[in-house]
């Protein structure tokens, strides 16, 4: 009942916090979003989960599984339970979402236990599919990840926040509605072989030898094909995957700096989350056959999300195009199916969660003092804000891959899993590819670090800098430390992701 | 019991802990920070000759300490320590030059009262921790680890002064430019763990070893892109080297270098001698055993060494200031080291290596004092006359650049010498391309001999040019110390290896040899492995001495020719220098003058690269992704969901709207698919 009381606390304190008044809202929220942060550390000291919960063998810790609704024949069911994929990615969620409200302390001025509220309630919605084994619980997390954060946008965002918002709604919810389509078409493909809509029974049915009928008019193959497709397309806008991605630096730009952190930190991941849970392990067989395609989808998203994030001047855009180069590398991982691969795709999710987090708050705090983004408008930050910058610094050497950082252990785990693939022809040539991204990375970062923070100081808003606020810095120290200790540990959580995703290699499935 | 070996793993910590208290505790200590590295490199330093004295005594070290990934079913990837003679060495030399490097910096900063000091010794120390860890790493991955590190810390140091435009531009230069080599060095290294499973450097189950019995016929390996093994494994080699080429600064990836002239002259001197420059020629000597096998890489490395050895050298000629000749001896004098290698001098080149970081710690530690005294003026034309007025660092520059020039007996000259003597001989001996990378060095030594003796004429000799000239400031124990004992050193460090004068006599002087050659059989790292008679180089690079004149006669030719030039290229320096009132004759070079001060325009076709083409293209992609891409998106929104009117009033509106639209579409498909599955 441990994940249960996690739920329930982030709902219970979301409530409590919309009631609070707005001056200990910030306090508040901080202070009870402790309690999931503190809870989840826990599940991870007591996690005693087997292999992959979707898989036969595996038997996810923390497991509950109560009948909830019948609906002609199908039995939906409260299922949530954690593997060594999930836990870490419940750790990030819990760890950025009480970054994000200390952060979040200086820029938010109004309607305050409002904001807080739907920061929890985005918490509770992202812990839940990252915990759901019932498609229809997991959709309906899914879904309610939207709400809070289309208010969150729309309310505090930016000048064109209306539009950001609507586009960010609009976009991902037509992605669900193709992601949607596309599974449950597969489920009545199945027919009688399910009785619930259990993510682990329709996985382990989708790998029966003639458990998939046909639907629609579809044989089984094309079945298996078209939903492939049509979840990958609605999976693919979450991440998001070049061409998909337009609404990602739209709402990034219009979002106050707490939401981007959860956006890029926690938000993407779902997309790769569900790529890796629905898709991959679902049905390997259709992303093996089509690998060199989903590899050019990882490569054009790597190198073009890079080259775009050049072209920018916003410091926020910078860091948004630059979260779409990366989860590239996601897709590359998982696409290789080696150990190594959809492990260090795993990692690259928790691992970015952190760096691209500790990124967007970092420029909130420049902004916060500074009151604009825009490289050209300052310059010689270092010498006024000598912390926060070399926070900065080490932040962008983060992305950059930094040896001893998270995102280096992340993207060479990808490289040496993805470099030999049986799976991807050509995976050798893809790979070298797609890690020339590493060189642009650092171009564009360290172009807008010379261009900011050093060189003789300027800045066209003329604003007074002050020192910034303790609880502004503090998050960063904390996100920080996160990712040195990753990068220096990676075994802390990629064990446990070893053991999860390695079922999954092991599955058959004629190609 | 415990040994020096028990300890190894502190010679890099130790000035990791000084990273930390100099950062956290260097406001509140006594000379801000500069004691803790201070203390720390002193333990590193005692430690290394401790693991030093113990590989004489016939141990070496290879262990895994620390698994950083630990694979299921799968390669795991560690971090572990491997003290052989090579690695035995450059700790010392790492741990020595980086030591004097923090005493000269007492006085080049703290006695100059500079801010940030904390920052200064912090990233100083962190760059010591980096590098030190880089040579004693037992692996490839590990090697390119610290490797970045090293980068980082170069790009900190050499943009320390963040308040002007100069450094900071050039710190970003640095970092872009070994990062585009690293780029390849990472390729590489992802290759060689898919290869062969392991990245080890020394052992049975280390790559080199594997690959060398993969040629060999006894057991094969997985090689890709449908390359058979010898092709694949150049290919391989050559990727690293990529790494190589950016971090020694070697042509095309050099242009980083000189710009690097921007951070403080001590960061200069342990970058050029010990840390970041010395990384790329350490690393193809730690995996020496892997180039041999492909003779394709080392006629490469060799042309590269000995192109890039000329090459810097010209430009080196006409420089004005006094860091900038230094800069670009540096990037020539790797090109030695590569020359070396890749013409079969193992030896030669570790001992090239080894006298050049003595020699070149001290130029720039020498040119720091010069700096200090003419207030931070470095322009060679401001100068003259300072030999009467600083004695001490002249006397110790004068010992430098008698090394760098090669002149007898100084250190410089026999490693030097014998660079080009191995490279000579194994060109005759049927491998004619590295008679080419020979020519290049050969005529490079003229070079290096005027380009030396400019630079100390016009600093040292003839009458002061300027008032600061006239009453340059004085220097203190803490840049003479440095400077006295790098100069005794640059004149007897050649002692260690004197393959000429053994030649010649017979007596046994090659030390240096013998100390490369303990490492035990089974590292396959030791000299005979490699250039032995029955070594990789005969055996796999089909490399044969030859001696056209007998070997004590190309020896005492060899020898002879290059010293000759050496001390004509310094001659015509004295003609033209040495006088009381010296004037440019650059001008005699008429249009090669203004090539030569543009390098070439190396920098103009690079900076071409990525301001004209890399920015614009990234504009572009902009431009088609705001138009084309978001366009469609938007048209979509407008065409699929509403028509007309509707649009602009939904646009503006209310999200209810699309939530209940969204709502109501989801409900509709839950009907018809409910009713295509058969639920009524």
């Amino acid at each position: 009942m441990l994940l249960e009381a996690l739920l329930a606390s982030v709902l219970l304190g979301a409530g409590i916090v919309a009631l609070a008044p707005n001056r200990y809202a910030g306090k508040l929220a901080a202070a009870i979003s402790l309690v999931p942060l503190v809870g989840s550390l826990y599940l991870w000291s007591a996690f005693d989960g087997v292999a992959n919960a979707l898989l036969s063998g595996g038997e996810p810790a923390f497991e509950t599984t109560i009948a909830w609704i019948d609906l002609a024949g199908y039995q939906l069911q409260w299922h949530v339970g954690l593997d060594g994929v999930s836990v870490p990615l419940v750790i990030l969620t819990t760890i950025l979402t009480t970054a994000a409200i200390v952060s979040a302390w200086t820029p938010i001025d109004e309607r305050e236990s409002q904001f807080y509220a739907l920061v929890l309630l985005l918490e509770a919605g992202l812990l839940g599919v990252f915990a759901a084994l019932d498609f229809f619980l997991w959709f309906v997390f899914w879904e309610v990840v939207l709400v809070p954060m289309y208010f969150l946008i729309a309310i505090w965002g930016g000048p064109r926040r209306k539009y950001a918002a609507i586009k960010f709604f609009v976009y991902t919810n037509v992605a669900s509605l193709a992601m949607f389509i596309g599974f449950i078409a597969l489920v009545f493909g199945l027919g009688d072989s399910v009785t619930t809509l259990g993510l682990p029974e329709i996985t382990q049915a989708l790998q029966e030898p003639g458990a998939l009928g046909e639907f629609a008019g579809l044989g089984p193959a094309a079945l298996k094909a078209a939903a492939f497709f049509a979840m990958f397309a609605g999976f693919a806008v979450k991440v998001p995957m070049v061409p998909f991605h337009t609404w990602l630096p739209d709402a990034h730009v219009e979002a106050p700096t707490p939401v981007s952190v959860l956006l890029a930190g926690v938000l993407l991941k779902m997309g790769t989350y569900a790529l890796l849970r629905f898709n991959f392990t679902m049905l390997p067989d259709v992303a093996k056959a089509n690998a060199e395609i989903i590899a050019i989808f990882a490569v054009v998203s790597v190198i073009y999300g890079a080259l775009l994030a050049l072209a920018q001047r916003d410091l926020k855009r910078i860091v948004a195009y630059s979260s779409i180069s990366s989860m590239g590398y996601v897709l590359l991982g998982l696409i290789a199916y080696t150990v190594h691969g959809l492990g260090g795709a795993t990692f690259q999710m928790v691992s970015h969660g952190f760096i691209s987090g500790l990124m967007f708050m970092v420029v909130g705090v420049i902004y916060n003092q500074t009151h604009t983004r825009m490289v050209g408008d300052m310059s010689g930050l270092a010498d006024r804000m000598p912390v926060t910058v070399g926070i900065f610094v080490a932040a962008a050497f983060g992305y950059m891959g930094l040896p001893l950082m998270s995102g280096f252990a992340a993207e060479v785990l990808i490289f040496l899993g993805a470099f030999p693939s049986t799976v991807l022809p050509g995976a050798p040539i893809f790979t070298a590819l797609a890690m020339f991204g590493i060189v642009i990375v650092a171009g564009y970062l360290l172009l807008a670090m010379q261009r900011t923070l050093f060189g003789p100081f300027s800045l066209a808003t003329d604003y007074e800098l002050g020192r910034a606020p303790v609880h502004d810095v503090a998050p960063l120290v904390v996100l920080l430390a996160c990712v040195i200790a990753l990068g220096v540990a990676p075994d802390l959580f990629y064990g446990m992701i070893q053991d999860a995703v390695r079922p999954i290699l092991e599955l058959g499935g004629g190609v | 019991m415990t040994g020096a070996f028990d300890f190894a793993p502190a010679i890099a910590l130790l000035p990791l802990a000084a990273f930390a208290v100099a950062l956290f505790g260097g406001n509140y200590l006594p000379k801000r920070g500069a004691l803790a590295g201070i203390t720390a490199l002193v333990g590193s330093l005692v430690l290394s000759i401790w693991a030093l004295v113990t590989v004489a005594g016939g141990e070496t070290y290879d262990a895994d300490l620390y698994t950083f990934v630990a694979g299921q079913d799968t390669l795991s990837l560690h971090l572990g320590i491997l003290i052989d003679p090579l690695s035995a060495l450059m700790l010392v030399i790492v741990s020595l030059i980086a030591l004097l490097v923090f005493v000269f910096s007492l006085g080049y900063m703290n006695d100059e009262d500079e801010t940030g000091l904390p920052r200064y010794y912090a990233e100083l120390s962190l760059f010591s921790f980096s590098m030190l860890a880089f040579v004693f790493a037992d692996n490839l991955l590990m090697a390119f680890m610290f490797f970045e590190l090293v980068g980082l810390c170069s790009y900190l140091l050499i943009g320390f002064w963040f308040r002007e435009a100069g450094p900071s531009s050039a710190a970003k230069k640095a970092f872009l430019v070994t990062r585009f080599g690293d780029y390849f060095f990472l390729v590489g290294t992802v290759g060689i763990f898919a290869t062969f499973g392991t990245g080890m450097f020394a052992g049975s189950e280390s790559f080199p070893h594997m690959a060398e019995q993969a040629l060999a016929g006894e057991h094969s390996v997985r090689t890709f892109l449908g390359l058979g093994e010898q092709a694949w494994f150049t290919v391989l080699g050559l990727l690293v080297l990529g790494g190589v080429i950016g971090k020694s600064a070697q042509f095309p990836l050099h242009t980083w270098l000189p710009d690097a002239m921007e951070g403080p002259t001590p960061v200069s001197a342990l970058i050029h001698a010990a840390t970041m420059v010395a990384a790329g020629v350490y690393l193809v000597a730690r995996m020496y055993g892997f180039y041999l096998l492909s003779p394709t890489a080392l006629g490469v490395i060799a042309l590269v060494g000995g192109f890039t050895a000329l090459f810097a050298a010209s430009m080196a000629l006409v420089k004005q200031e006094l860091k900038q000749v230094l800069a670009y001896s540096t990037i020539s004098q790797y090109g030695y080291m590569m020359l070396a290698l890749g013409g079969g001098g193992y030896v030669a080149a570790v001992f090239h290596l080894t006298t050049h970081a003595i020699f070149k710690a001290l130029l720039f530690l020498g040119a720091g004092s010069v700096i200090i005294a003419m207030h931070h003026n470095e322009n060679m034309w401001d100068m003259g006359g300072l030999k009467d007025k600083m004695p001490v660092t002249y006397y110790a520059f004068l010992s430098g650049s008698l090394a760098l020039a090669g002149i007898f007996p100084f250190a410089g000259f026999w490693s030097k010498d014998e660079v080009l003597y191995e490279t000579l001989i194994h060109g005759f001996g049927g491998s004619p391309l590295l008679l080419a990378g020979y020519a290049m060095g050969l005529l490079a030594v003229a070079f290096t001999g005027f380009y030396t003796f400019r630079m100390v004429f016009l600093t040292f000799h003839g009458e002061p040019r300027t008032a600061d000239a006239e009453d340059p400031h004085g220097v203190r124990w803490n840049v003479k110390l440095p400077l006295a004992v790098l100069g005794i050193l640059a004149a007897v460090a050649g002692v260690i290896n004197l393959a000429p004068v053994e030649k010649v006599t017979g007596i046994h002087l090659t030390f240096l040899h013998d100390w490369l050659d303990m490492a035990p059989d089974s590292f396959g790292t030791a000299v005979h492995h490699y250039t032995g008679d029955h070594g990789l180089m005969h055996e796999f690079a089909g490399y044969t001495a030859a001696h056209p004149l007998g070997e004590t006669g190309t020896v005492l030719v060899g020898a002879a020719i290059s010293l000759g030039l050496a001390l004509a290229g310094a001659g015509l320096a004295y003609r033209l220098y040495a006088v009381p009132s010296p004037t440019e004759h650059t001008d005699k070079l008429g249009s090669l003058k203004t090539l030569l001060m543009n390098n070439y325009y190396q920098d103009e076709y690079q900076v071409w690269l990525a301001r004209d083409v890399t920015l614009p293209l990234s504009r572009a992609a902009d431009t088609f992704d705001q138009s084309v891409i978001d366009g469609v998106v938007n048209a979509t929104s407008s065409v699929s969901l509403f028509a007309g009117e509707r649009v602009r009033r939904i646009q503006t509106g209310l999200v209810t709207h699309y939530a209940t639209l969204i709502t109501l579409s989801l409900v509709a498909l839950l009907v018809v698919f409910g009713y295509l599955g058969g639920w009524f």
